[in-house]
């Protein structure tokens, strides 16, 4: 083991990977209903939420993620106030109890901006597509049952949405971990900025970025493994005759 | 912008050095674009058919291969190729060569899960028709499936390409003169003008994007039409024909 | 019997190709460089005065520039520039992308493992550059947040010596300023000579200030690949002739001279001893 890598260096790179996990988890729990919400504005009867829901789903998805970071990282910090600069560089802690959390590092936090807005996009139109995956009669038969729009949503159709999107959603839950690591360009401490760093001082270029591949693999096998349970057992419920 | 001659770092950001160094800029992305598009679709292809066509263990890892690259994610991959293909090889590889050679394969993977994935969409019945009226297997594929499955496909290769595109700019971690790096470079010269700077990039990407996506919807809803009529035909040719040999 | 000889095809193939590349790497690389008439180097391109694209014809021009240009026409070859940030010299370097790093190459034992260094031909001391009034003497280092360059003996110096100070890494200078500017990191590092150049072209220099301490003492060489003894003789050589007619001296008043946007004195010329560190 100490050939392939001595201790420091894997350190460093299980460090990164801890990152990488936590940065991606924080972006897809935002992402997620955002992109629910996007998806709703984007079905909405007026016409100007539509459009701007639309436009948003249009900037960020035709746009490198690359090029969102470099913005949020410095055309935003250019653009905000020194204040809102100032309170957003100083190290906050809240303690509940026992936990601390700490307000995370600029580049943290604007890795985590560009990476939520972005998510949130390709999220959209996947809980979009599910509710277009709906059968209309579906809707149809609700109305004709007298049920509002919202009820309508709320029991009929968005269950149904839900189920036909989770194999895409679960996709986009591995862009989000492929993702994280462009933020490495904007000085964020995850698995690819870690691998790089470990290959400039140890000058061990095969093994430092195949453990941090290695890493990545496994992560994305995770969600993968996840989601193949999950439709196993739905379609054991399904098959006994519970919806 | 005032007292800044914007006009040469335009024609900077647009073609790079050229024609008094290499091709860079916005000129640069179109080529990278273009080349790891086709042979991404070149691998996607032939990755699609032959996982449609090999059984067994032939298919297995082929599956697996598919996975790995569309597991790692694309900056990982050209880390690889860069750094450490010309070291195993001993073989000096451009940069935009292991820029390109990256793209391509996991634009190719992923276009392999998607072709496969129309392959298999066409009803068996189309396969089963073919084959009893006597066509091998890859005259099936090639007369009775892809054709249908090619309409069938088209959106994810469209797709496909529009993430290309975007992922040209990765160029710019490893030095290649594309867009982004060109962009990059200016904002350390200037270093007071960041948003305007990245929005304009975003805007050209933008451009370049919805450029593809209507050229792409122009083209197919104009060939589906035709398409589907001549499928249609083909495919009742085929019933046709099974019927009058009973 | 077909499957036999379709798995055999291929194989040989590849071992005929994998022979005749390695074959083709134990040829000289100086052989290689005469016999392409083209000398590759890599050089910064947003470092300046020693690497940077000059707005007026969007070439990459600079001191380490103008030595490289030296060593190619000694050659007699044509020179191309590939524009590097420090994380990605060695890089160029070991996978035969470049055949020379002219990139204000820092020499250090642990590099000398990876490359072989021509004889210095700057020298410098890492320094810090921060806001006006921040920072005054080296011990509050271990309590501020410091921008580095990646792949710098800069970043590596400040770590070992400072192993309380947050170091956040970026891909090149003026990255690290641009966080400097925003307030994400308070104080930025790099070698003396850069930082000064650097504060004289910021537009709102007044802001900062250089630090009056230096860290190290460090000399900077031409990068060459492992075992390229050949090549290394001619660097070597052309860099001894350049200080020996003064175009050495030339080529630094041009960008460090009276009349620079950064003056500063030349304390060390090529072939000069070196000092410990």
């Amino acid at each position: 083991m100490h050939n392939w890598l001595e201790p420091k260096y894997l350190a460093w790179l299980e460090q990164g990977f801890l990152v990488t996990l936590m940065l991606s988890a924080c972006a897809a729990l935002c992402a997620t209903p955002l992109g629910f919400v996007l998806a709703v504005a984007r079905t909405a009867r007026t016409g100007a939420i539509a459009r701007g829901a639309a436009a948003y789903v249009f900037v960020f998805r035709n746009s490198p993620l690359l090029v969102q970071l470099l913005f949020w990282y410095f055309g935003a910090a250019a653009v905000l106030p020194p204040a809102w600069m100032a309170w957003l560089n100083t190290p906050h802690a809240v303690t509940l109890g026992t936990l601390t959390l700490r307000w995370p590092s600029f580049e943290l936090f604007a890795g985590w901006v560009g990476l939520t807005c972005y998510t949130t996009a390709f999220i959209g139109e996947e809980f979009l597509a599910g509710m277009r995956g709906v059968n209309p009669a579906q809707g149809q038969a609700a109305a004709a049952l007298g049920m509002s729009r919202y009820a309508t949503l709320r029991y009929v159709i968005l269950p149904q949405a839900l189920r036909i999107a989770t194999p895409p959603l679960a996709g986009q839950y591995m862009n989000v971990i492929k993702n994280s690591s462009l933020t490495m360009a904007i000085g964020v401490g995850e698995l690819s900025y870690m691998s790089r760093q470990v290959d400039t001082e140890s000058f061990r270029t095969f093994q430092a970025f195949g453990t941090a591949t290695v890493f990545y693999v496994l992560a994305i096998a995770v969600i993968e493994v996840a989601l193949v349970l999950w439709q196993r057992t739905g379609v054991r419920t399904l098959q006994r005759g519970r919806v | 912008m005032n007292g800044f001659d914007w006009l040469p770092a335009l024609r900077y950001l647009l073609l790079g050095a050229f024609p008094a160094g290499p091709l860079g800029g916005v000129a640069l992305t179109f080529v990278l674009s273009v080349v790891s598009a086709l042979l991404a679709a070149l691998f996607g292809l032939a990755g699609g058919i032959a996982l449609a066509m090999t059984r067994g263990f032939a298919h297995l890892a082929l599956t697996v291969v598919v996975a790995f690259f569309r597991a790692i994610p694309v900056l990982m991959l050209i880390f690889w190729t860069f750094f450490l293909m010309p070291i195993l090889l001993h073989v000096d590889v451009p940069g935009l060569a292991t820029v390109v050679c990256a793209l391509a394969l996991i634009g190719g993977a992923y276009l392999s899960h998607s072709v496969y994935a129309g392959i298999t969409s066409i009803g068996d019945g189309q396969r089963q028709a073919a084959l009893s009226l006597g066509l091998t297997r890859w005259q099936t594929l090639r007369e009775v499936i892809l054709p249908q499955a090619v309409r069938v496909m088209m959106p994810s290769f469209v797709n496909q390409w529009v993430s290309l595109i975007k992922d040209t700019s990765l160029a710019y971690i490893v030095g290649v003169p594309e867009f982004t790096f060109l962009a990059n470079q200016l904002n350390n010269r200037l270093m007071v003008y960041p948003a305007q700077i990245f929005l304009f990039v975003a805007l050209v990407y933008l451009l370049l994007c919805g450029a593809l996506q209507w050229v792409a919807n122009a083209l197919l809803v104009r060939r589906k039409s035709t398409r589907l009529r001549a499928s249609e035909v083909q495919a009742g040719k085929l019933m046709h024909e099974l019927q009058n040999c009973r | 019997m077909k499957n036999r000889t379709w798995g055999a095809v291929p194989a040989a193939l590849l071992t005929a190709f994998l022979v005749v590349g390695s074959n083709a790497a134990h040829a000289d690389r100086l052989d290689d460089i005469k016999k392409a008439g083209v000398l590759r180097v890599a050089a910064f391109d947003s470092n300046p005065p020693f690497g940077f694209v000059d707005p007026k014809d969007n070439q990459i021009t600079g001191l380490d520039v103008d030595y490289a240009r030296a060593v190619a026409k000694s050659l007699g070859v044509k020179l191309e520039i590939q524009p590097t940030n420090p994380a990605n010299r060695i890089a160029f370097l070991k996978s035969g992308k470049v055949d020379l790093v002219f990139a204000n190459f820092t020499i250090t034992d642990e590099r000398k493992k990876e490359v072989d260094f021509s004889t210095p031909y700057f020298a410098s001391g890492t320094q810090f550059i921060a806001k006006k009034g921040v920072l005054k003497s080296p011990e509050q280092l271990n309590s501020l947040r410091i921008g580095a360059d990646k792949g710098t003996t800069n970043e590596q110096q400040v770590r070992a010596k400072f192993p309380n100070a947050t170091i956040v890494a970026y891909d090149d200078t003026p990255f690290a300023f641009a966080a400097l500017r925003t307030g994400n990191v308070q104080a930025i590092t790099q070698d003396g000579p850069k930082l000064v150049a650097l504060l004289a072209r910021v537009p709102d220099k007044a802001n900062y200030e250089i630090s009056p301490f230096t860290i190290s003492n460090d000399y900077e060489g031409v990068g060459v690949p492992k075992g390229e003894t050949r090549l290394l003789d001619v660097v070597n050589s052309t860099l001894t002739h350049l200080e020996a007619d003064g175009e050495a001296a030339q080529i630094y008043d041009k960008w460090f001279g009276p009349k620079s946007a950064a003056p500063l004195p030349r304390l060390f010329k090529i072939g000069d001893p070196e000092k410990s560190s």
